[in-house]
Parts: structure tokens; C-alpha cells; sequence
């Protein structure tokens, strides 16, 4: 194609206004239900650990190399080092986006490498890296929260030492009422949102996002309803370790 | 016998695999056949899914054994070039996923990546295998550009096959929406017209239809090692191997392209002949795959 060329993508149908009709949600689902959750590790064979995730229309991959010296320098340190990367697809979302990092694709680098550090022990590979390489193939709402979930799995996958695994979920309020593992059409309406990482087993606080204005009883609340999703989170991708350990 | 199902999974053969690659080979090689049980020009498990992702206009994966690439359409609307008003677009990038390999690190693409887009794009840019002409909407006011978009998300050898093979099989379940040209040149998307009406369109509506396209381009990867020779490599293969030779062929038994890159063994008319015929079988095998994939879709 000639370089020349100025293409404008065609208008894109309106999002829908009213995501809950009659208390269910557009998709069917009741307030505190996750989408559909498909897990699967080891899709990619020559990674130390690999995942893809699917919650409907949200789909990524992860994949694990490592540890292995890294190509940067970080500087000396006792601890190994963890290096996060997210690329989201150029046909993940509403209009093509362009290679080349953006600035949402770092800023989402930075909070997964943060939300999945605080359960690897680095200790464990003193000067080393593990690089964990995220791709979004579809981006349907609850990129990072996914990918955080997938990311422990996968680290899990590739037998790097964890304090335990890393699960996440986001709360959106939408008309003042607390919706789990929000749709993108979803969260486009909200007026406030809490991305909550956690360890369930140590009951441990890894990350927590909060977005828009919230009264001190209602935040509560959604981060009861955030933990009870990571908790429900936490054994599935359990199962599907055991799973992928020991085929039933 | 290790959980891929390989030969000699033990880990001295693992160790004499590792430091003695080419012995390695040497010994199947003499006993036609390859560590992971193939025969020299058998090729690997093929899949193809179309419709992987519904953020595209139309999407594809395929699977080449553990070669693994995903292929993207998103469109857009362009006013077509001065020099060939009846003409849409084409747009094609290619690239590695950080995942895909050990090799490939975050940032720039790299040569491979580079080299395989431009291979890929000057495949589908040649004339006849994407017909340009649909994709006009109007002449000289409005045209469609297509950018297809491919991702290596696991690369495990015959990289090009796989790309090329989920690049066809999203264009080939491409459907281009219905559009009205609005008077002052806007394109705005309208809903597609009712089946049953026979009645030619209303004014200005430029009425939606698959791509038609004719004859699947395929690439047929192979190698010479140790004077043999394989097809369909894996990433060790194509590492170990003395040369590469890539042949694309389309279905009415053209030949699109040769690539032979440099390497060390000379492949004389022999070889290449060799290599067209099983590229003119493998074109045959992948179109009657896809077109299976394909109406499998629609039906369900």
C-alpha cells in the first residue's frame, strides 16, 4: 500500500446504554458472576510456562522465559528480576492501533509487574530475569485483571518459586450497583471501578486500583465482592494446574 | 519415549542432542526418518479456526505442529489512489510475539520479523491472488483498505507457511459490510440489505458481499541436511539445516515464488522439481482443509 494513503475507520455502532435490564446483565449473567473462565497452560511449548486465557471476549496469552540473563541492564542485585511486557494486538479493539508500545500498553506493563512481583520469590534466581510476555489478542473489558490471573499461572507453569498465586478481579459500579468482572460495554457506563490482586491462600493484598468517588461503606463492599471473586478465581486456576499436572 | 512422543527421550540423548546437533540428525537422518518420528517429506499436523477473534472484521488461526500464528482484519475506508482509481488496499504487517520465541525480545521488530512481512506482503501483493477491484467501493471517491495483521505466536519453524496460511483463511471468511456514500464523500456504515429483495439497491448503498478469491497461495517450506531432503522444519531443523528452500505455489499450479537462501548446499533441478511437486500436493491438501474449516463455520 502507498504510504500516502489516509484511511479513517467507519463510524462504530453506539455502545449500549443500559447494561442491566431488569437486575441481569446484558450478557445474561447475575451481578457477582464472572464471564465464562477458560484457562489453559502449556500452549506454548518451548516457553518455560505459557497460558491463554479466555473470559469470553477477553483473550490473551502468556508466556514465561526464564530465568535467564536478561538483556538489559539492570544494575547488580541480589534479587533476580522480573520483566513485564504487554502487547495488545492491532485488531484487539474498536479501531486498529499501530506496533510500537503505547502508552497504555506500558502503564498496563508497570501495574501487572507490580500485582504479580509481591508473590515471586526473586531470591530464588539472584541475577537473573524472568520475562513474562503478555499479548491481547481480543480486548473485551478486564485486560489487566486477566492478565495478572494468567501471568501467576503461567509463572506457575514454568515452575518459578511463588509465595502463592496472584488472582484478580475488577468491581465496576454501574447506576449504583456493584458489577463483578465488567464487560468492556460495561465499563464504558461505570462511574467508579476497583481492580483488587490478591493471594487467596495468604489472604494478602497485592494490588488495589480504585477509580472514581466512593463513600467508605460502599468501597468496602466492593472489595468484599472483589476478594470473594479472586477467591473463586484462585480455584479454578488451581484446578487447572492439578489438571495439567495429573490429566483426570 | 518423553511426553512430546519423541524418540529417545533419555537424558543422554537429550545431552548428545544438545551438544552434538548435527551427529544428532546424522543418525536419523540415515535411517529416513526425523527425531519426532516424521518421515523426510512428511509435514506436520495442520489446524486452521477461523473467526479466533470477534474484534476483527475477520480473524484466523493456524497451527503447523507447535508453529502457531494468528491472523487480523480490521478495515478501513480510503479514497482510492490517483493512479488506479478502481483500486482498494492492501496492508499486511507481520509480526513475532515476544512469546513466540526465546529468541525475539520486546521492542523493535527483528530481521526475522521484518523479512518474514516482507515476504508474506509481497505474496498477497502479487498480482491476481487478492483482486483489488472489490475492494472499491466507488470510483475514484471511495475504496476499502484492508489491513490484515499477522502474529507469530509461536515459532517452531516454517514460519511463512503458517502466516500465509492463516493470512488466507481470514480473507478468505471476510465479509466487507454494507455502506452508503453519502453525497458529500462520507462512507457510513447501514444494515445489510434483506436476502429476498431482488430489487436493485437504493441510491448510494454499496450493498455487502464476502471476498471473492480465487486460487489459495501456499508456501511449502524444506530443507537440505546432511544432503537430504526434509519439508516442514521445525525451528532446530531450519537451524541445522544447510539450505532453506521455500516454494509458493497457488492452485492452478503457478509458481508464486522460490526462495533459496544462501546456505551452504547447492540444490540443483532435482531438488527443486522435488520440491514444487510436494508444494503442488500441500496446496491441494490446505485448500481442502480450509474449505472444510470454512463451511464447518458457517454451518454451525
Amino acid at each position: 500500500m502507498p504510504k500516502d494513503v489516509v484511511s479513517v475507520p467507519l463510524p462504530r455502532k453506539p455502545r449500549p446504554t443500559n447494561v442491566i435490564v431488569n437486575g441481569t446483565r446484558l450478557d445474561g449473567r447475575g451481578p457477582e458472576e464472572f464471564r465464562p473462565i477458560f484457562l489453559s497452560t502449556g500452549v506454548i511449548p518451548q516457553a518455560s510456562g505459557s497460558v491463554y486465557a479466555e473470559l469470553d471476549k477477553t483473550k490473551l496469552m502468556v508466556g514465561i522465559y526464564g530465568p535467564r540473563p536478561s538483556d538489559r541492564w539492570h544494575g547488580f542485585s541480589e534479587e533476580g528480576h522480573l520483566d513485564c511486557d504487554v502487547k495488545m494486538a492491532p485488531f484487539s479493539g474498536g479501531q486498529r492501533t499501530k506496533w510500537g508500545q503505547s502508552p497504555e500498553e506500558r502503564e498496563m506493563a508497570g501495574l501487572l509487574g507490580v500485582a504479580v512481583e509481591a508473590g515471586v520469590q526473586r531470591s530464588a534466581f539472584p541475577k537473573a530475569t524472568v520475562d513474562v510476555q503478555c499479548l491481547v489478542l481480543e480486548a473485551g473489558g478486564g485486560e489487566l485483571a486477566v492478565a495478572v490471573a494468567a501471568a501467576s499461572l503461567a509463572l506457575a507453569d514454568a515452575a518459578i518459586p511463588m509465595r502463592d498465586l496472584i488472582t484478580s478481579c475488577t468491581v465496576s459500579r454501574v447506576d449504583n450497583q456493584l458489577l463483578l468482572d465488567a464487560t468492556s460495554d460495561e465499563a464504558f457506563q461505570e462511574d467508579g471501578s476497583v481492580l483488587l490482586a490478591m493471594m487467596p491462600s495468604l489472604n494478602q493484598v497485592t494490588q488495589l486500583l480504585v477509580k472514581g468517588a466512593w463513600s467508605g461503606g460502599e468501597l468496602d463492599e466492593a472489595i468484599q465482592l472483589g476478594m470473594t471473586g479472586c477467591a473463586e478465581m484462585d480455584g479454578i486456576c488451581r484446578q487447572v494446574l492439578q489438571e495439567a499436572i495429573a490429566p483426570p | 519415549m518423553d511426553p512430546k512422543g519423541e524418540v529417545g527421550g533419555s537424558l543422554e540423548a537429550d545431552a548428545f542432542r544438545k551438544l552434538y546437533p548435527h551427529q544428532f540428525y546424522a543418525n536419523f537422518l540415515a535411517k529416513h526418518t526425523r527425531p519426532d518420528g516424521r518421515a523426510l517429506m512428511q509435514a506436520r499436523p495442520v489446524s486452521v479456526t477461523p473467526n479466533a477473534v470477534s474484534s476483527a472484521d475477520s480473524s484466523a488461526t493456524a497451527k503447523l505442529g507447535d508453529s502457531a500464528a494468528i491472523a487480523g482484519v480490521k478495515l478501513e475506508v480510503a479514497v482510492p489512489a490517483e493512479e488506479s482509481p478502481d483500486e482498494g488496499h492492501l496492508a499486511v504487517a507481520v509480526e513475532m510475539a515476544p512469546m513466540s520465541s526465546p529468541d525475539v525480545r520486546p521492542g523493535r521488530p527483528g530481521e526475522a520479523a521484518q523479512c518474514l512481512a516482507e515476504q508474506v506482503s509481497s505474496i498477497l501483493a502479487s498480482s491476481d491472488v487478492i483482486p483489488r477491484q472489490q475492494l472499491c467501493i466507488e470510483q475514484g471517491r471511495a475504496c476499502w483498505v484492508v489491513y490484515l495483521d499477522i502474529i507469530v505466536l509461536n515459532a517452531d519453524g516454517s514460519l511463512l507457511d503458517a502466516c500465509l496460511l492463516a493470512a488466507w483463511a481470514a480473507l478468505r471468511s471476510l465479509r466487507l459490510p454494507s455502506v452508503i456514500l453519502t453525497a458529500d464523500g462520507n462512507v457510513e456504515p447501514c444494515d445489510d440489505l434483506p436476502q429476498t429483495s431482488s430489487a436493485a439497491a437504493p441510491e448510494g448503498v454499496w450493498a455487502g458481499r464476502m471476498l471473492q478469491l480465487e486460487s489459495q497461495p501456499v508456501a511449502q517450506s524444506c530443507a537440505m541436511m546432511g544432503g537430504k531432503l526434509i519439508s516442514d522444519c521445525t525451528a532446530e531443523e531450519e537451524r541445522l539445516a544447510d539450505t532453506i528452500i521455500i516454494i509458493i505455489v497457488d492452485g492452478r499450479g503457478n509458481l508464486l515464488g522460490l526462495i533459496k537462501a544462501g546456505g551452504t548446499a547447492e540444490a540443483g533441478d532435482m531438488i527443486m522439481q522435488q520440491c514444487i511437486e510436494a508444494a503442488k500436493l500441500r496446496q491441494q491438501d490446505l485448500c481442502r482443509l480450509l474449505e472444510d474449516q470454512l463451511s464447518a463455520a458457517t454451518l454451525s
